[in-house]
């Protein structure tokens, strides 16, 4: 410590003395409102104060004490901390690579952090505590020792400046994202502009109308001496406010019509575009091609199964189905059939955890145990059972009647391609065909200004025409740059990561993808390589359906 | 500070002469009152306690939004499963904020605001003894606690509370097995806001029947004060909307637990196969939610509305401008409130030509809410002005209000709705709008009228840091929240981190997370200010505003029936502030005038010489106040 700086903090010290020896009323007073505090709560409600606030230090301490800990402990243990921590300020990536000081200088500015909102948070207890008593000091001394008005008259003008500066900046800073630059698609060029005719008149009217609110409160605070005036109405005035924002309002709302047009009425007959499905499920989006045919072929719910993901009307596999919804009923059969002896081994098996003393074993066991005992398992078995009896029944009966099995069973699904990215040729509209397979879902494609829900049981769609190739984004935003297209409508756990790779390319590109892609149903040639989206379904598959098994062993048993 | 019954003052009254007077009973008292002081106090207190939970909640999913790849030992302590190794679970994510939004939209501002300053001020503004019906404004309040328990008592479900969104949109919130808070909690969320309703249903219509038929002398339509005027506005909309969400939610509860498919229709579940429901809609429950859902918005914002009209006049010292205008607009917004829900719901596939219709209708609702704001501002012109903490609250209800408001106007044209839905920009849009500026008014009112209710001052410097603190903080949190919606940031999700896109704003959810920790932290200011003067306030004085309404000739010392004696007549209107025939700068609406006019028109010629610059016309008067500002021009 230097010279200079000693100097300082003896300064401040001797301030603090002065002040204390000045002040030794306003001393008084803080003890006396301490004091007349804690004697008014009882003995009881005092220890429980005192208990509250030890036990949050200790808390608080022995949570960031733990943290530390943790890191010690995972480099002890042979892993990186690295591998763990990351950086403070997230990137967009897990960094792995991380050099050691880094993890060591998170843990320490987490542990700042949350020490400084700790201080935050004490700062202005004590800020209420010193105002508390000042006020008490001004009320016993009979002395007011500001005119908060006046302050408070001066913070208005000073928030009005702050703010608004904050704002330009914002503007200048944020705002260059706003919209993630120009708009990809062509409607999105006249959405843009429309956007942009709004964001000049708001900007206006939020800067006028802010700057007259402060700017009133602070020029007409109270003054000793001043009577407002007297002003109760004036027609004239009331109507000119009311007929302006009218009249912009209705230039606006005209100028968003022609807008919403151009957006929901690019191909109103759907001869101009091309037809893609876009299909969402919990949590993943796949799109379909038409195919050669240039048909999409028809799908149902009723049809999806594990190797008909989207349900498309193959008649081939709509009978496999029919074959396994029988079976599974007739396990579902067995299964209720064997209750009792299921009960029966469980309980043998929950003696034998317990010799064992396999608490999770015991415990999982126990569950089973209570949920034959309370009929869940019987009532999920019937509704399971109705379930597909039902399902057998729809289709049975659009296989039966002629005329709907034309209407389904087209063959026009059998070169439908299922991808799971989404290529989209520059400068042609497309329509997109919307399902979902389970609960609301929005595609959203922020890029191209274009959204649409996508709603189980009622089919939207949402035509538009991409203008950029992602090589052009690409070169506009830097090389990482992709086009997404994400979910917007919450729909379960894993909502916040459910998006698709968007690509738009030229026409030749275009078909040369679709051509490594498997079509859903053609007659394979001889060898083929199985197509990604089965491959990984298959894998879910089999996970699931051995976590059926495994259930369905237990219940047999 | 608590209502006393009649002990000393009793023999004075003559309503209560002829029948024996006896101190109720503690539980009479205090627990089930029936008298509407009391009530109110209750809502306030419930309302403030499940304000603290939910701004708590914010905070837990402020942390994850802000910090998402880090963990904190403090969170799995403090919920254990639900944040197994310091990091929040995804679905508890989900829970907290759609508890949050629950809490927040019915708990604090519907029935917290509502259910607190329309009992406190109906009786009392308009002159009348009590409730028309006390014992359903007793039962409004029981349902409403009851609702609080059942709601959190979702905290203690093996499956956690319910995590669609504060929406419940079907079908993630029917079918149980499509996340785990679709199970029990959501359960629990509906029996939680049918009891609400039933609650908001019990109040309304004890608030509409006793603003109309009972009225002490003199107290006609046109002189209530704002306050009153847009509670029974706020009523009537409840009275209206709420059904339907009450039938929205009935038959939600028959698709979840009954097997009907009023909502459900071609569903393919993971997990358990192709469903039966078949021929319901989901799009249906939209429509029924939000038929409730934007009168809601405005059930919240128009007691705080009135709230501010009444705080700005009497802290101007200033009629409030254009009092019919007030009405008539407070009014409008009412009646197009009902027919402007599709401005929710462009993108769910509906018609193009609905999207139209509703685009058209939902800016026309701004021409209503721009004259008002026009009103405030012309109603602080030329006043003198105090900035007690209420005021204060009030002028911060006006800059969100205009703040909020006008990205209403983006969200309302069906065209900019396709990027905007969804969006951050939206959460941005109702927290401004509907969030801050109706806590805003909560905090206007509760330090306005808690002379009245508690009969204590609260500490207005603490008061001013408070206002100071949360005005700052409300903007830092939700101002940036814009920029993230216009460049994509989808709202509801749980982490950004995994998306490379935005990864340019993980500083800016840590600025705002800060900033909620600083506004939450303001929050104990309040708190303290507030619990601390219930018992050791400054004694308050009869009328410490020195406002006109006749709640300030009642007693400060509550008293059951009020008033001892007759309830007072009313001369005038509420807004006599600053007569220039008048020394004193306020003339209560009860005090017997000396033969004054009821309204004060100053002659054209004495305007002029109040009104410097309204030498001629109103356009003049409009732009004279931008003289002032640009050119400085001396006033
Ligand atoms: C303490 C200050 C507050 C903070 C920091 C805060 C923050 C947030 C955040 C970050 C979300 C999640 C947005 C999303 O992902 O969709 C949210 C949701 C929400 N908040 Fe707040 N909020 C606060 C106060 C309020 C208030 C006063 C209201 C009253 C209207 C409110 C109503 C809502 C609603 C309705 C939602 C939507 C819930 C949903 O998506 O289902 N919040 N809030
Ligand atoms: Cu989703
Ligand atoms: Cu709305």
């Amino acid at each position: 410590m230097n010279c200079s700086k000693l100097q300082q903090c003896r300064k401040i010290v001797i301030f603090f003395l002065q002040f204390i020896k000045n002040n030794n009323k306003f001393a008084h007073d803080l003890k006396k409102t301490i004091s007349s505090f804690y004697s008014r709560m009882n003995t009881i409600t005092k220890n429980i104060f005192k208990l509250a606030l030890v036990a949050g230090i200790i808390f608080f301490a022995a949570s960031l004490i733990s943290k530390s800990v943790d890191i010690h402990q995972l480099k002890v243990d042979g892993y990186s901390a690295e591998t763990i921590e990351k950086p403070l300020f997230g990137t967009d990536e897990i960094v792995y690579e991380a050099p050691k000081e880094v993890a060591a200088n998170d843990a320490v500015a987490t542990r700042v952090k949350w020490s400084l909102l700790l201080f935050v948070i004490i700062l202005i207890m004590v800020i209420a505590n010193a105002f508390d008593i000042s006020a008490l000091t001004a009320k016993l001394t009979g002395k007011q020792a500001i005119n908060s008005n006046n302050v408070n008259k001066w913070i208005m003008l000073i928030f009005l400046v702050v703010g608004l500066s904050a704002t330009a900046w914002e503007y200048a800073v944020h705002g260059k994202h706003a919209l993630l630059g120009n708009a990809s698609s062509e409607h999105g060029a006249i959405y843009d502009s429309m956007f942009n005719i709004t964001l000049i008149l708001t900007t206006i009217v939020f800067v006028i109308t802010q700057i007259l609110l402060f700017y009133f409160s602070f020029r007409y605070a109270k003054k000793d001496g001043q009577k407002a005036l007297y002003y109760a109405h004036n027609n004239r005035l009331e109507v000119f406010w009311t007929i302006i924002p009218a009249i912009v309002l209705t230039l606006l709302v005209l100028r968003g019509h022609q807008t919403w047009r151009s957006i929901v009425y690019a191909d109103v007959d759907g001869t101009k575009s091309t037809n893609i499905e876009i299909f969402a499920f919990q949590f993943g989006w796949n799109a379909r091609y038409a195919g050669d045919d240039g048909i999409l072929g028809v799908a149902d719910y009723k049809f999806i199964s594990g190797k008909n993901k989207l349900g498309l009307a193959y008649e081939p596999e709509v009978d496999s189905l029919v074959v396994e919804l029988k079976a599974a009923i007739l396990s579902d059969q067995q299964a209720l059939d064997n209750l009792p002896k299921t009960l029966e081994s469980l309980k043998a098996d929950w003696q034998a955890a317990k010799d064992m003393q396999d608490q999770e074993a015991m415990s999982s066991i126990k569950k089973e145990i209570e949920e034959i005992n309370c009929g869940d398992r019987k009532d999920d078995l019937n509704a399971s059972i109705k379930r597909k009896t039902k399902q057998l029944e729809r289709i049975a009966s659009i296989k039966k009647d002629p005329a709907v099995y034309a209407t389904y069973f087209t063959k026009a699904e059998e070169d439908d391609i299922v991808t799971q990215e989404l290529h989209l040729v520059k400068n042609k509209l497309v329509t997109f065909k919307f399902r979902s397979r389970d609960i609301i879902h929005s595609a959203w494609l922020p890029h191209f200004r274009a959204q649409m829900n996508v709603v189980p049981g009622m089919p939207t769609r949402f035509t538009f025409m991409p203008t950029k190739t992602t090589k052009e984004a690409k070169a506009e935003n830097g090389p990482d740059f992709e086009y997404y297209l994400y979910c917007n409508k919450i729909c379960g756990t894993s909502h916040y990561n459910m998006k698709m790779k968007v690509v738009i390319e030229s026409q030749e590109e275009v078909d040369a993808w679709l051509k490594t892609q498997q079509p859903a149903f053609k007659p394979m040639p001889a060898v083929i390589a199985v197509p990604a989206v089965y491959l990984k379904d298959s894998a879910t598959m089999t996970k699931d359906s051995s976590k059926n098994i495994t259930k369905k062993k237990l219940a047999l048993r | 500070m608590s209502t006393e019954t009649l002990t000393a003052t009793h023999t004075h009254q003559d309503e209560h002469a002829h029948h024996e007077h006896h101190e109720p009973s503690f539980i009479r008292k205090y627990v089930f009152s029936t008298d509407h002081k009391m009530i109110s106090k209750q809502f306030l207190i419930t309302g403030i306690i499940m304000g603290c939970l939910g701004m708590l909640m914010s905070l837990l999913f402020r942390i994850q939004l802000a910090w998402p790849d880090e963990s904190f030992g403090f969170l799995e302590s403090l919920l254990g499963k639900w944040a197994k190794g310091g990091k929040i679970d995804p679905n508890y994510y989900m829970a907290l904020v759609t508890i949050h939004g629950t809490i927040m939209v019915f708990y604090v501002l519907t029935a917290g605001l509502s259910g607190t300053f329309s009992n406190l001020l109906i009786p009392l503004q308009v002159g009348a003894r009590d409730m028309a019906s006390p014992f359903m404004n007793m039962l409004s309040y029981w349902f409403f606690f009851a609702s609080s328990v059942v709601l959190l008592s979702s905290f203690a479900v093996e499956t956690g509370p319910a995590s669609s969104g504060w929406t419940v949109y079907p079908p993630l919130s029917a079918l149980q097995k499509a996340m785990p808070g679709s199970g029990l909690g959501t359960t629990l969320w509906l029996v939680a806001i049918i009891l609400f309703i039933v609650s908001a249903l019990l109040g309304g219509i004890n608030y509409i029947v006793t603003v109309l038929n009972m009225r002490t002398k003199g107290m006609s339509m046109n002189r209530l004060p704002l306050t009153i005027w847009a509670f029974l506005l706020t009523a009537c909309l409840g009275l209206l909307s709420f059904p339907v969400l009450l039938g929205a939610g009935l038959f939600l509860i028959f698709d979840r637990s009954f097997g009907t498919s009023f909502y459900l229709s071609d569903i393919y579940l993971n997990g358990i196969g192709a469903m039966t429901n078949s021929g319901g809609s989901p799009i249906m429950y939209q429509h029924l939610f939000w038929f409730l859902g934007h009168p809601e918005v405005y059930i919240i914002l128009l007691p705080a509305l009135g709230i501010t009209s009444e705080v700005i006049a009497t802290n101007a010292r200033k009629p409030i401008f254009g009092y019919s205008a007030m009405v008539i607009s407070l009014l409008s917004i009412a009646v197009l409130s009902f027919i402007v829900w599709g401005h929710h719901m462009f993108i769910t596939g509906m018609n193009p030509f609905l999207g139209t219709v509703f685009m058209y209708v939902t800016l026309i609702i701004a021409v209503p809410s721009a004259v008002k704001t026009f009103n405030y501002l012309a109603t602080l012109w030329k006043g003198n002005i105090r900035f007690t903490p209420a005021m204060m609250f009030a002028i911060g209800l006006v800059s969100f209000f205009i703040s909020g408001g006008l990205t209403g106007i983006y969200l309302g044209n069906a065209a900019l709705d396709v990027q905007l839905h969804d969006s951050y920009f939206v959460v941005a849009h109702f927290h401004l709008v509907m969030g801050s500026a109706a806590i805003f008014g909560m905090f206007s009112g509760i330090y306005h009228w808690f002379p009245k209710m508690f009969g204590r001052m609260m500490n207005n410097t603490l008061g001013s840091i408070h206002f100071w603190l949360t005005f700052a903080s409300a903007y830092m949190v939700f101002f940036p929240m814009h920029f993230m919606g216009l460049a994509g940031v989808p709202r509801r999700y749980y982490q950004f981190s995994l998306i490379p896109e935005f990864g340019i704003w993980m500083n800016v959810n840590i600025f705002i997370t800060v900033s909620a920790f600083l506004g939450g932290a303001a929050q104990l200011l309040f708190l303290y200010n507030f619990f601390r003067s219930i018992f050791k306030g400054k004694p308050a004085t009869q009328n410490p505003w020195e406002s006109n309404t006749l709640e300030w000739s009642a007693p400060i010392k509550h008293l059951h029936g009020n008033w001892p004696g007759d309830i007072p007549a009313v001369y005038r209107g509420p807004h006599e502030y600053s007569r220039p025939d008048r020394d004193l700068d306020y003339f209560p609406q009860h005090e017997v005038g000396n033969g004054e006019p009821v309204h004060y028109e100053a002659p054209a010629e004495t305007q002029k010489t109040y009104a410097s610059d309204n030498k001629d016309s109103a356009t003049k008067v409009f732009f004279s106040s931008f003289a002032h500002l640009f050119l400085l021009k001396k006033a």
